[in-house]
């Protein structure tokens, strides 16, 4: 017994020596978000260990951090990045130290809720839409917008994703109302017209699952983020992209650097590394989503994303808009879609 | 004898076809390990590619260790602590024994969602970073009840007045308990390390809860990976299942094939 | 015998820190008000003021429904299994029950992920009835695959329980039965099922409670829209950040569980003694 206990400790201090004291860089972004051979090779140069965590959904990040984990570099929405800024909880970034910071398309920057980029820089950007199938939704179906989710003759036939704000985009802007309302009487419309949904029509509610499951033709419609839309479009040529002229949220996912982070220096790296064109190239042939530099962006959609319209976002459509981040109205909707969820 | 025949039938056919579903969802998950394709339901010819993969993946690599590690480290302090407690439990006053037999079973009879938020709010509330640290407590505080349920029972079997008797032949209490007392109860021991060692091993909601900073056991990256087709986990699964069906089968038809060869020399 | 009676201090103050001092604070919680620091706390009934919402009840008492429909599919299939193995030659006894077994130490997530390949629209038994030209079959996402996943996870422990039952059961009382002259049946149902219960009871246990809380079973099968008590604490916890609420749900849930152990406990005892005193007759 002691024999075993001494050998057992005696292991685990042998592998717990293996790790190493390089500098660690903790970094928390999206599933699926970026090419991980780019993770390898800023390890490689920079001789440090990046731990690289992934979430779901940016109230899923946001639970985390409450929780008490820390991390460097994060890479919210920018309703969230708004929220961090708001409570205090990022640090500016020091251009300085990013050379690469030029090459961003200009329409992404200066935005409502970060007005000067004072303390987040683009990622990627994009909106939400629909993919639909064309050899089964007839295209003039199309025409009704956001209330095509509710067309029975797709009963059955929908993926809606899971996530409360982007769920009550939809619902908002198919009663032709704004995204950022704080009026409870449109809220609540928007709620009755969820619960509709959610009794006519059978959805399932879904996250990344949706991205193989529309690659394999399963549903005939589904409520996508425009990146996963490039990559779906791209493997499967049935499926077509389409953004309601009802309007959307127009989304940018900014690279953030949080108050409390022990690496300021790697962490600036990163970002640096990211905004770089040739690795900002990699990422966004990897995942689909479209790339926030100007060169990279115009160069892929002429060659790997060449006709696929979910790569090329509309810029600046009035009906579109950002989200902003409001507490009250974020319980509120979180709610709400708990009970759509649960009813 | 026709009905005999009959039942005879009937018994084969329930038995394969609980056999039949238990074993085929496993098998499919190892057929397509060894897929061409990224498919999990048409045969493209066959592969390794997916378990090449998995050696290069450096989070599945560090999740198997983080699993192996926080498993090992926790079977052998919750058997040390749960076998030691047993031990005092038997010699205590009823009161206590009662007392501690009671708040242990909490864990034991608590959805394991409850046992998990409640560590989650108490590490949070005394702002400990999560992490492998905080994994291997939880498992710590999991498996330990599992322990001395499992070792309780061998002590009672045991006369009550042998280490009494070790004492007066002039053996130290300590050595009562190491010469005399635990070789007696090893078998319970044993057993409880197992499932200390296989709770641990398969934990996810109470992992779930308590980790993170990018520490993952292998349940979590299944978790986590499973939105995505990735014949990869398939990959990682039936090593799994390869392995565990070893252990238990040589843990379990050893004793049966000792016993023969006992048999053999007679 | 002082001396090994000291033993038990260390496990005392170890357990009030990790297992008394946790579920105090989930009490804490669900009884006080927004805000994550145990330090700016304010007492309120609110949170499970907010549970008594017609919608969160429903959650409840389908997870309930699911979990007894799952439990009953278990006895139902896991008895006839148990009986067989535990009549037939005993070298194969050993056998069968490790094969039954072995499942139960494999990863739970691992064995759940296995079915989605199977169960989905385009998957293994859809594939099949497609080529020789059945429509697709809608499993995935449905309350049949979630009761699937949970009967396919917990049957073992029915059957490894009732197995113990009736393979530790005196031989000697259901032959003096058919020497008293009760035929096949007239034993089963008066000797062997009574004296079984136990074992059948503990099932109901090792496989009402895993499935009323699981989460990940509905989450793997039943998609975002399949909303079980166990995904309402996990969504309280992971997305939505409402710790209070959270632990009021998880509060009420721990209560209805123990409350049930302890229903069953009794009726376990009441049935062991009338089994008892049907061995008398």
């Amino acid at each position: 017994m002691k024999k075993i206990g001494f050998s057992i400790l005696l292991l685990s201090l042998m592998l717990t020596g293996c790790q190493t004291s390089k500098p660690t860089l903790k970094v928390f972004s999206w599933g699926a978000y970026i090419d991980n051979t780019v993770i390898e090779k800023f390890e490689n140069d920079y001789d440090c260990v990046v731990i690289y965590d992934m979430f779901e959904s940016n109230e899923s990040m946001y639970t985390k951090l409450l929780s008490g984990e820390k991390y460097d570099v994060l890479v919210p929405s920018d309703y969230m990045v708004q929220r961090l800024i708001d409570e205090d909880a990022l640090q500016a970034l020091d251009y300085t130290k990013l050379t690469n910071a030029s090459g961003i398309i200009n329409g992404l920057l200066n935005r409502e809720f970060d007005p000067t980029n004072t303390y987040s820089i683009p990622y990627f950007w994009g909106n939400v839409g629909l993919i639909y199938n064309t050899t089964i939704v007839d295209q003039t179906d199309l025409s009704q917008g956001w209330n095509i989710l509710r067309d029975t003759t797709y009963k059955g036939q929908v993926y809606v994703y899971d996530s409360e704000r982007d769920v009550f985009m939809v619902a908002l802007k198919a009663l032709g109302y704004s995204t950022n309302t704080t009026n409870m009487s449109q809220i609540n419309k928007a709620y009755d017209w969820l619960e509709v949904l959610d009794k006519t029509m059978d959805p399932v509610y879904s996250t990344d699952d949706v991205i193989d499951n529309m690659i394999q033709g399963n549903k005939a419609i589904a409520m996508v983020y425009s990146g996963d839309a490039t990559y779906i479009t791209a493997e499967n040529p049935d499926m077509a992209y389409y953004v309601p002229l009802q309007g959307t949220n127009f989304w940018v996912d900014s690279m953030v650097i949080s108050r409390d982070a022990k690496e300021v220096d790697l962490a600036h790296e990163w970002i640096n590394t990211m905004l770089d064109p040739e690795v900002a190239k990699l990422n966004s042939v990897f995942v689909g989503y479209s790339s926030p530099i100007q060169t990279v962006f115009d160069d892929l959609k002429e060659t790997d994303f060449y006709g696929l319209s979910a790569y090329t976002p509309r810029l600046d459509y009035p009906n579109d808009e950002v989200f902003k981040y409001n507490e009250d109205i974020k319980r509120i909707i979180s709610d709400l879609w708990v009970k759509v969820k649960a009813n | 004898m026709v009905g005999s025949k009959n039942r005879k039938l009937t018994r084969f056919f329930l038995i394969a076809g609980v056999l039949l579903f238990f074993y085929a969802p496993i098998a499919s998950l190892m057929v397509f390990s060894f897929n061409d394709s990224r498919s999990l339901t048409s045969w493209a010819g066959f592969s390794t590619q997916w378990y090449t993969a998995l050696f290069a993946n450096r989070e599945m690599m560090s999740a198997i260790y983080v699993t192996l590690l926080v498993a090992l480290l926790s079977t052998f302090i919750s058997t040390v602590v749960g076998t030691l407690t047993a031990i005092g439990i038997s010699k205590s006053r009823k009161i206590i024994r009662e007392l501690i037999i009671n708040v242990n079973n909490f864990p034991i009879l608590n959805p394991e969602i409850v046992t998990a938020i409640g560590l989650m709010l108490l590490f949070s509330s005394l702002s400990i970073e999560k992490g492998l640290i905080t994994m291997l407590v939880a498992h710590i505080i999991f498996s330990t009840p599992y322990v001395i349920l499992t070792v309780l029972p061998k002590l009672r079997g045991l006369d009550p007045d042998i280490a009494e008797a070790a004492m007066d032949l002039g053996a130290t209490p300590a050595q009562a308990l190491w010469k005399v007392i635990i070789p007696l109860i090893m078998p319970g021991v044993i057993s409880g390390a197992l499932l200390a060692f296989t709770m641990s091993f398969d934990d996810f909601v109470i992992s779930y809860f308590v980790s993170g900073n990018g520490v993952k056991n292998i349940s979590i990256l299944v978790y986590t990976m499973s939105k995505r087709i990735n014949p990869t986990i398939n990959a990682l699964s039936t090593i799994l299942v390869v392995i565990i069906t070893v252990v238990l089968l040589i843990v379990n038809l050893l004793p049966i094939l000792k016993k023969k060869e006992l048999r053999g020399a007679e | 015998m002082r001396v090994f009676g000291n033993l038990v201090k260390p496990y005392m103050v170890w357990m009030s820190l990790f297992i008394v001092i946790p579920m105090l604070l989930i009490v804490l919680y669900a009884f006080t008000t927004h805000g994550n620091s145990v330090m700016a706390f304010q007492f309120t009934f609110d949170n499970f003021g907010k549970f008594f919402d017609p919608v969160f009840i429903k959650v409840m008492l389908k997870s309930i429904q699911v979990a007894l429909i799952t439990t009953g599919v278990c006895i139902v299939i896991g008895y006839p299994i148990a009986y067989v193995i535990a009549n037939v030659d005993e070298r194969w006894q050993t056998l069968l029950m490790l094969l039954v077994t072995i499942p139960m130490w494999i990863n739970m997530l691992v064995r759940t992920y296995a079915w989605i390949s199977i169960l989905s629209d385009s998957g293994l038994i859809n594939t099949f009835l497609k080529s020789i030209n059945i429509g697709p079959l809608k499993m995935m996402y449905t309350d049949f695959a979630v009761i699937l996943g949970m009967v396919y996870n917990f049957l073992p422990f029915m059957i490894l329980s009732i197995y113990t039952s009736l393979a530790k059961m005196d031989k000697a009382v259901i032959n003096a039965s058919y020497d008293l002259g009760a035929n096949t049946r007239q034993t089963f149902m008066k000797i062997t099922l009574p004296l079984s219960m136990p074992g059948v009871i503990s099932g109901v246990t090792l496989v009402f409670l895993p499935a009323v809380s699981t989460f990940i079973i509905p989450k793997f099968l039943g998609g975002g829209q399949y909303m079980l008590i166990g995904n309402l604490i996990e969504n309280q916890f992971i997305t939505v950040g409402e710790w209070n609420f959270g632990s009021a749900i998880s509060l009420i849930m721990a209560i209805i569980i123990m409350l049930s152990m302890y229903m069953t406990r009794k009726i376990d005892k009441d049935i062991v003694q009338e089994a008892q005193g049907g061995n008398k007759w």
